[in-house]
């Protein structure tokens, strides 16, 4: 129960840290493209230092897995809208919607998780 | 001839192993436990590391676990005295093993396949180890065949391997390319982290 409550907040914390660092780094008017590719690439760096500090209490894969779809993911999204200035005007606000985003990753990971989990050969002896 | 470079990786890396390892331990420690319930006969466990698995086997068994890093052999001296059972360790490379063919029932493993740098070469010498009819109990990280998770673990992997193991390996391939015969394979996360039986057929 606590690695699973650990889970969705390193996933809101991760979700929250992309959003504002991706706001400081790009702006209303940036090339949309550009933009996306610079947030893929600090999400990217961000997952793999958020995962090296919380892999130790939560595991490494479960840690890993959901930490570099938000980081890659979230980048580009939160890239995408702040370079058309299209929503979350305030940090609070883009701090919000990245915390639901990494939430909802979290989620997303868990479920497909228990879809793929259990036995997938079993010839016998 | 042992591998010094991956001797020295894992030296290094036995100082913070247990730190890395704690999550882990607690989150997937009841799977590689029931894993761990097949052991039969004359056991070798491959690549001890510091002895964090030892826990996780059943009481009484009498096996040889080897690593390929001393400094993670001295770590695990401790574990393995604690374990209810007989725990003989050795400082031994998978890739040239020091053992007569057919020597043992079941060979186990625990993230080890990810490190090998020659894994099929690792793997037949187990295969060769094993005596006919034999086990072997692998308790792995493999490369996903899901796109965004597999290429991921692609872009990680060279980062992850200057300090400890790839996260692209096909180890149920590499398996299967051994001369071993699946006999069941278990997804423990996503189809990341797999728990793998074979069997060295009779005949082989």
């Amino acid at each position: 129960m606590l690695f699973t409550i650990g889970d969705y907040l390193a996933g809101s914390i991760l979700g929250i840290v992309t959003a504002l660092v991706v706001r400081a780094i790009t702006w209303p008017g940036m090339d949309m493209v550009i933009a996306m590719l610079v947030g893929m690439a600090a999400g990217m760096v961000l997952h793999l230092v958020v995962g090296l500090v919380l892999s130790p209490c939560l595991g490494m894969f479960e840690t890993m897995m959901p930490a570099s779809l938000i980081g890659m993911y979230g980048g580009m999204f939160f890239g995408m809208r702040d370079s058309m200035a299209a929503g979350s005007a305030t940090h609070a606000a883009a701090a919000g919607v990245g915390a639901i985003f990494g939430v909802v990753v979290v989620l997303g990971v868990k479920v497909y998780d228990a879809i793929l989990r259990g036995t997938v050969l079993d010839v016998g002896e | 001839m042992t591998d010094r470079v991956t001797q020295e990786k894992w030296d290094a890396a036995s100082r913070t192993f247990d730190l890395f390892t704690f999550a882990d331990d607690r989150r997937l420690g009841p799977h590689k436990r029931r894993l761990f319930q097949k052991i039969r006969g004359a056991t070798l466990m491959v690549a001890a590391g510091t002895g964090n698995d030892f826990k996780f086997f059943p009481p009484n068994l009498q096996l040889i676990a080897i690593d390929i890093s001393p400094r993670m052999l001295e770590r695990a001296a401790r574990k393995a005295a604690a374990y209810q059972g007989s725990i003989d360790l050795r400082e031994m490379d998978v890739c040239n093993l020091d053992f007569p063919a057919a020597t043992f029932d079941t060979v186990a493993t625990v993230c080890t396949f990810c490190s090998v740098p020659r894994p099929v070469v690792g793997l037949r010498e187990l295969h060769r180890v094993l005596k006919p009819g034999g086990q072997i109990l692998m308790f792995e990280h493999v490369r996903s065949a899901i796109g965004p998770f597999g290429i991921l673990l692609d872009l990680m992997t060279p980062l992850s391997s200057r300090l400890g193991p790839d996260l692209n390996r096909d180890t149920v391939g590499h398996v299967q390319k051994a001369g071993f015969r699946l006999r069941r394979i278990e997804n423990v996360y996503l189809d990341i982290v797999k728990m793998i039986e074979a069997v060295k057929d009779a005949a082989a």
